[in-house]
This record gives C-alpha cells, sequence and structure tokens, in this order.
C-alpha cells in the first residue's frame, strides 16, 4: 500500500504488472486504458522508453469512491522486463499491493518467464512482501501467436499452485479485463481483511471491481458524483 | 534496508500540485496572460484557495469571486485527479471567446507543465530509489563484508596464536624426539658394543679358568720336582734349585697367584655385569611393553649409573615387594635415570637420596626419589616438567631430561608429581598404575 491516510480519506492502492522482457505488459496497460471507459481512470503515463522497451514504468491510475467517502486510487504500474533493469524493478515492486504476472506464452519464452517469475519472488523478500500471501494472477498473453504452449501444459504447471490463470492477446484485445479483474477481486479480498473496506466503507467486492473496470454502472461512483 | 537519514521515496506516492509545480514554473504564465488584458490569473487548489495568482494593482486577491466580472476555470489534472484550477477573471470588456481561449492555452500549458514535471519528478525519484536502494544494499554488503572481514582477522589473530602454539608444540615434540632417538641410539649402540665385548670376555674368563687350572698343575710340577731333588739328596742341586727358586720370588709369585686369579675373575665377572646391566638398562631385548620388576629397574639404573655418584653420596632403598607393572622398561629407567642423575647434578657433594617403592590398595604403586638437594624455587615448579626448562649450567644438559622422565612415565599411565619446598630438598613421586594397560 502505497498510502492510508484516515483523515484525508485517501488510500492508494499498487499493483504492478511483473513478467519477463517483451511479455506484453505496457501493451496490457494500453489495452486496459483503451477498453476501459475514461471516467475511472487517468491516463496512461509511459515515462522514458528506448525502442518501445520500458526503461522505468508505465502509470496508468484508477480512482473509485467508497460509499463511506474513502477516496481510492489504484495506480497500476508496470516494471522493465529487461534483466539489466533489476533495480527499477525492485523500487517499482517495493509496498504493492498485487502483482500480475505476464508471461509469454511462445514455446522458446518459457525459460525466461520461469526465471523472470524467480526473479519475482525473489525481489518480493527483498523488499519485504512475502509472495505467498501476496494477491496474485497469472496471464500467459500472445496467445494469437503460433508456437505457442498449449493451455493444457500450462495449467497443469500453475494448478498446484492454485494462482488464478489467464489466456490473453493484448494485440487483440482479450483477455487483458478479465485478468485485470480477477487482480483486482484477489486484491480486494486481501485488502478487505486488514482494511475492512465492506464493513467500515460500504465498498463490497463487486462495487469495488465494477466501480474500477466499468465506472458507468457501479453505484460507488454514482453515488461519490452527486 | 533503509539506512538513518537517508531520504525515502515510494515509487507511485501521491504528489500535491505544490510539489509539481513551482512559482518559476507558472508566474510567466500567468503574468503574460494578464498581459493580454485580464484582471486576474490564479492557480487555486481544490478548495479555491489560490496558490499562485497575478493581479495588477492587488496584493490579495481577496475573494476568488469576481466582481460581477467574467471567469473561466480549466481543471488540472495530476494522474487523472484534478488536483486544481486555472482561473482567470476580466473586467466586462473582455471578448467571452477570447477568455475561453485564454483559460485553454494556459489550462493546456499548465497541464502540460505538470505532466511533464511529473514524469521528470517520478524519474528523478525513481533513480533516487534506485541509487539507494543499492546504496542500501552497498551499506549491508559492506557492513557484512566487514563483518565477515573482522571474523577473518579474528580467525587470522587465533591462527597466529595457533600457530605459535603449534610450532612450540612441535619444537617440543621435535627435541623429545631428538632426545628419544639419542637415547635410543645411545642404547643401541650401547647393545651392540655389549654383545661384542661379551664374546671376548666369555673366553677371557673361560681362559682365565683353564689357565688358573693350568698354572695350577705348574705348581704341582714344580712342588714335586722340589721333593724329588730333596728325596734324591742332592744338596748342591736343592741349593741351586732354592737359589733360583728365590731369585724368581717364586714364593711370592705363588703367594700372589690366586689373589690376581681371583681379582681377574671378579674384575671379568664385573665387566660382564656392567655389560648386561646395559643391556637391561636398554631393554633392547624386550617388547614395547613387558612386565617389569621396578626395584630391579631401580638397581640397574643405579649400577649403570655408578660412575657418576660420587663417593660421599648415600643412596638408600627402601623397597617393598610388589607386582609387576606393564610398562616400556626403557621409558621407565630412562626417568630414574633422570631423577637420580638431576640430584646429583644439584648436589655433587654430600648427597643423600632414598629411594623408597611402596604398594597401594593394590592398585597402583609409587616410587619416591627423595633427595636432600636445594629444592626447587615454588615458581619455577610448574615449569620443571617443561623441555628445555634447566637451572643448571648452559652445557651441562639440554634441559630435557625432566621433561623426558615426565613422557616417560605419562606414557606408561603413570602420574609424576614434585614435593619440594626451597632448602629442603625434592621429592619426585612416581605413580604407576598395576593393571592399568598403557593405551599410548
Ligand atoms: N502477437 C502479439 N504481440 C504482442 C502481444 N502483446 C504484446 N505484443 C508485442 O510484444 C512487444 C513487446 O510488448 P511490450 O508491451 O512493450 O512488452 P513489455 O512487457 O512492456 O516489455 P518491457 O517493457 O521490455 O518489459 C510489442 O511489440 C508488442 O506489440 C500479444 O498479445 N500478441
Ligand atoms: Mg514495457
Amino acid at each position: 500500500m502505497i498510502e492510508y491516510d484516515t483523515e484525508a480519506g485517501v488510500m492508494v492502492i499498487k499493483l504492478v504488472y511483473y513478467g519477463p522482457a517483451l511479455s506484453g505488459k505496457t501493451t496490457n496497460l494500453m489495452c486496459l486504458h483503451d477498453l476501459l471507459p475514461c471516467g475511472g481512470r487517468g491516463n496512461l503515463m509511459v515515462l522514458d522508453t528506448a525502442r518501445e522497451r520500458t526503461i522505468y514504468f508505465d502509470l496508468l491510475p484508477f480512482f473509485i469512491t467508497a460509499p463511506s467517502g474513502l477516496r481510492i486510487k489504484v495506480k497500476v504500474f508496470t516494471v522493465p522486463g529487461q534483466v539489466k533493469h533489476d533495480a527499477t524493478r525492485k523500487a517499482v515492486l517495493q509496498r504493492a499491493d498485487g502483482v500480475a504476472f505476464i508471461a509469454d506464452s511462445q514455446v522458446r519464452e518459457n525459460l525466461n518467464n520461469a526465471t523472470s517469475f524467480e526473479n519475482l519472488e525473489q525481489n518480493l523478500a527483498l523488499v519485504g512482501l512475502d509472495p505467498d500471501k501476496l494477491p496474485l494472477v497469472i496471464q500467459y498473453n500472445k496467445r494469437d501467436l503460433p508456437g505457442i504452449t498449449p493451455e493444457d501444459e500450462i495449467r497443469s504447471l500453475w494448478r498446484p499452485s492454485g494462482v488464478p490463470l489467464f489466456f490473453a492477446s493484448a494485440l487483440e484485445g482479450w483477455g487483458v479485463v478479465d485478468t485485470f479483474e480477477c487482480l483486482l477481486r484477489v486484491t480486494y479480498a486481501s485488502l478487505d481483511g486488514r482494511y475492512c473496506l465492506s464493513e467500515s466503507h460500504g465498498l463490497s467486492a463487486q462495487a469495488f471491481t465494477c466501480g474500477l473496470t466499468c465506472p458507468e454502472v457501479s453505484p460507488g461512483l454514482q453515488e461519490s458524483s452527486l | 534496508m533503509t539506512v538513518q537519514g537517508s531520504i525515502s521515496f515510494v515509487v507511485g506516492e501521491e504528489k500535491k500540485l505544490t510539489d509539481v509545480l513551482s512559482e518559476s514554473d507558472v508566474m510567466p504564465l500567468l503574468k503574460s496572460v494578464v498581459g493580454a488584458g485580464l484582471d486576474l490569473a490564479a492557480i487555486v487548489d481544490t478548495a479555491g484557495e489560490p496558490l499562485w495568482f497575478f493581479a495588477p494593482g492587488e496584493t490579495r486577491p481577496g475573494s476568488m469571486l469576481p466582481l460581477g466580472a467574467a471567469q473561466e476555470c480549466r481543471p488540472i489534472m495530476l494522474s487523472g485527479d484534478t488536483v486544481g484550477r486555472v482561473h482567470l477573471s476580466a473586467g466586462g470588456e473582455i471578448d467571452p471567446a477570447l477568455l475561453r481561449f485564454l483559460a485553454r492555452v494556459v489550462g493546456d500549458a499548465v497541464n502540460s507543465m505538470v505532466q511533464t514535471n511529473l514524469k521528470r519528478m517520478m524519474v528523478t525519484e525513481l533513480h533516487t530509489k534506485v541509487v539507494q536502494m543499492s546504496y542500501d544494499e552497498l551499506l549491508e554488503k559492506n557492513r557484512q563484508l566487514s563483518a565477515s572481514e573482522q571474523k577473518y582477522r579474528e580467525l587470522a589473530e587465533h591462527l597466529e596464536v595457533r600457530v605459535q602454539d603449534r610450532t612450540a608444540e612441535l619444537k617440543q615434540a621435535y627435541a623429545r624426539m631428538l632426545q628419544q632417538e639419542k637415547m635410543a641410539s645411545v642404547g643401541q649402540l650401547a647393545a651392540g658394543m655389549a654383545h661384542e665385548i661379551n664374546n671376548p670376555l666369555s673366553f677371557v674368563l673361560s681362559n682365565l679358568k683353564t689357565l688358573e687350572k693350568y698354572v695350577s698343575r705348574f705348581t704341582e710340577l714344580a712342588g714335586f720336582y722340589e721333593e724329588q731333588v730333596a728325596q734324591a739328596g742332592s744338596d748342591a742341586v736343592t741349593r741351586c734349585l732354592q737359589a733360583k727358586r728365590s731369585e724368581l720370588k717364586i714364593d711370592f709369585i705363588l703367594d700372589d697367584l690366586g689373589d690376581l686369579f681371583t681379582q681377574s675373575h671378579a674384575g671379568a665377572e664385573r665387566v660382564k655385569k656392567i655389560l648386561s646391566d646395559l643391556r637391561g638398562f636398554s631393554h633392547i631385548d624386550d617388547a614395547e611393553h613387558s612386565q617389569l620388576d621396578v626395584n630391579a629397574e631401580i638397581e640397574r639404573t643405579l649400577s649403570v649409573l655408578s660412575s657418576e655418584i660420587p663417593g660421599d653420596a648415600e643412596i638408600t632403598r627402601e623397597l617393598a615387594e610388589i607386582p609387576l607393572v606393564v610398562c616400556r622398561g626403557a621409558l621407565l629407567c630412562q626417568a630414574f635415570l633422570n631423577i637420580i642423575r638431576n640430584a646429583i647434578q644439584v648436589k655433587p657433594h654430600g648427597l643423600r637420596l632414598r629411594i623408597r617403592t611402596a604398594l597401594h590398595a593394590n592398585d597402583h604403586i609409587t616410587i619416591v626419589f627423595k633427595d636432600n638437594g636445594p629444592g626447587i624455587a615454588p615458581d619455577i615448579q610448574a615449569r620443571i616438567f617443561e623441555p628445555f626448562f634447566t637451572t643448571h649450567e648452559v652445557g651441562s644438559g639440554m634441559g630435557m631430561g625432566l621433561k623426558v622422565a615426565y613422557d616417560a612415565v605419562t606414557s606408561c599411565c603413570g602420574t609424576i608429581t614434585l614435593s619440594s619446598k626451597e632448602g629442603q630438598g625434592a621429592a619426585f613421586v612416581i605413580t604407576l598404575p598395576i593393571n592399568g594397560r598403557c593405551n599410548e
């Protein structure tokens, strides 16, 4: 959690899109930016890139106001996937509330996926987060490409871990919002336990997820816009 | 891992408008837009409070509510959030379209400035963060390094001490080895010589006996001649014989002959005994561990040492009946020898040495060597079993004597202790177990 100021009534949540280089983290955010209505979000901020490779991070902020008046900002970050930017990855990962791991479905990327996931677990531990407790979802991106690892194989690989698994093509724009919604759900579950979002702030899981992904029909936003 | 005194950023931390914009960013803009014919240009926060403003002729805008004038506002967005407004107002004369246009221009300019500054800040902060994390990591690494360096240093220091200890130990072991080797080679030499001497000595002894027998026959023959001559009644021949007999001092010779034979015999026998003591002392013929009669070993040692024992020394033995002990004979004799020799060296004149053996509880025996020497000062009592420790003059010994005694006794599972008062002699007490097998 970046910030929780009860007096000012502001909660700032950090979600991080992690994964190997070129797996489509930035594309995921761009896709979310394009697919989700602009009512509940800010603009995608892409810090300097070098030939479309992220070198710092990308940031897409979302907002929702709970019935209690608590303003919740959800800041979604991507990390640079290239191995050499590990320090930046660590810095961005600090105080994350949830992580979406974006894997590259191409068979030849399997090793990179594994290395990156290992790196995620290491860095989580380094910044003081428990990899076993942190809300996590996994997305296998680039399903539109040939030469990809079959779904069955991926499913049986991850089933033992119990981590929610998604297949997507950020390029074609499918699976991306599902992944994000799921990340919001698991993050909500974890935060609700600690901050009583539903009890003290009247914010249900459904309201939280919908409020952030389709604000027009979100009861939370309607109330706050009064 | 945050180090005291360092700046701590969290990537994504909330920013206020005043964090992102500075007076020097906005004032030129506000001034120039007022120059286009406005009364007031301001940037206000979400509560409507002015953060920066420019209004010619006014120091405070008082209230942001325009005095019946035209006004335009544009929101300022900071990562998707409205954080303030650009506020322009003018007197009635201004064209509302121009005001709207100016508001849009200023709003866009401020927003893009906010965007650019925010990006710059985030990059800077990220850099700072990365640098700081690397710095923290470096510090941590350095801490670990110096901790392990400390450990290594301690280790190294200890190592030095241990090396010194080991070196001293090795030196001692080496010296002992030398000494033992010397003893062994002396023993071997002695044993070899004893063997060599033994053979000629044996025939000297047996020839001596034969010679005695032969001589007695000659004596008998001479007597027989004299008798026969006397019976033949030739006085002249008898006189002649007697004259020759006294000229040759045959009577004296016959008298002396017995003594000569007895003494030669005794001498040869003594040589034989010395040789056997030497062999016994060196235990050259024994197995490593053998059953020893300690009393006999003491006698043997004394006999080997006999030439070194001064004439006026008085050595008394109180040797009790004691069972055999299992021990390395050569070492034990060496221990006795060194203790006795030490006693002789510290008291060359008027030495009185009492050697006593005793059996205790059918379990162990003690051998006590008590002398009337000068005794051993308390401060050196603890050191006398150290190698090279000597109070004797340089050259009289290697200072190994008592150390060898100590090693000899401990290698037989025994103990050796010293009780001494300065000026009142010293007593070495050796204790040996009877049944204790040496596990050395
Ligand atoms: N075919 C296909 N290409 C994709 C998909 N998602 C992303 N890409 C492409 O993969 C390349 C890398 O995408 P990015 O989103 O920049 O990857 P990234 O994970 O942000 O990479 P880094 O910033 O270097 O870590 C781009 O050329 C994308 O167009 C997908 O679903 N299908
Ligand atoms: Mg990227």
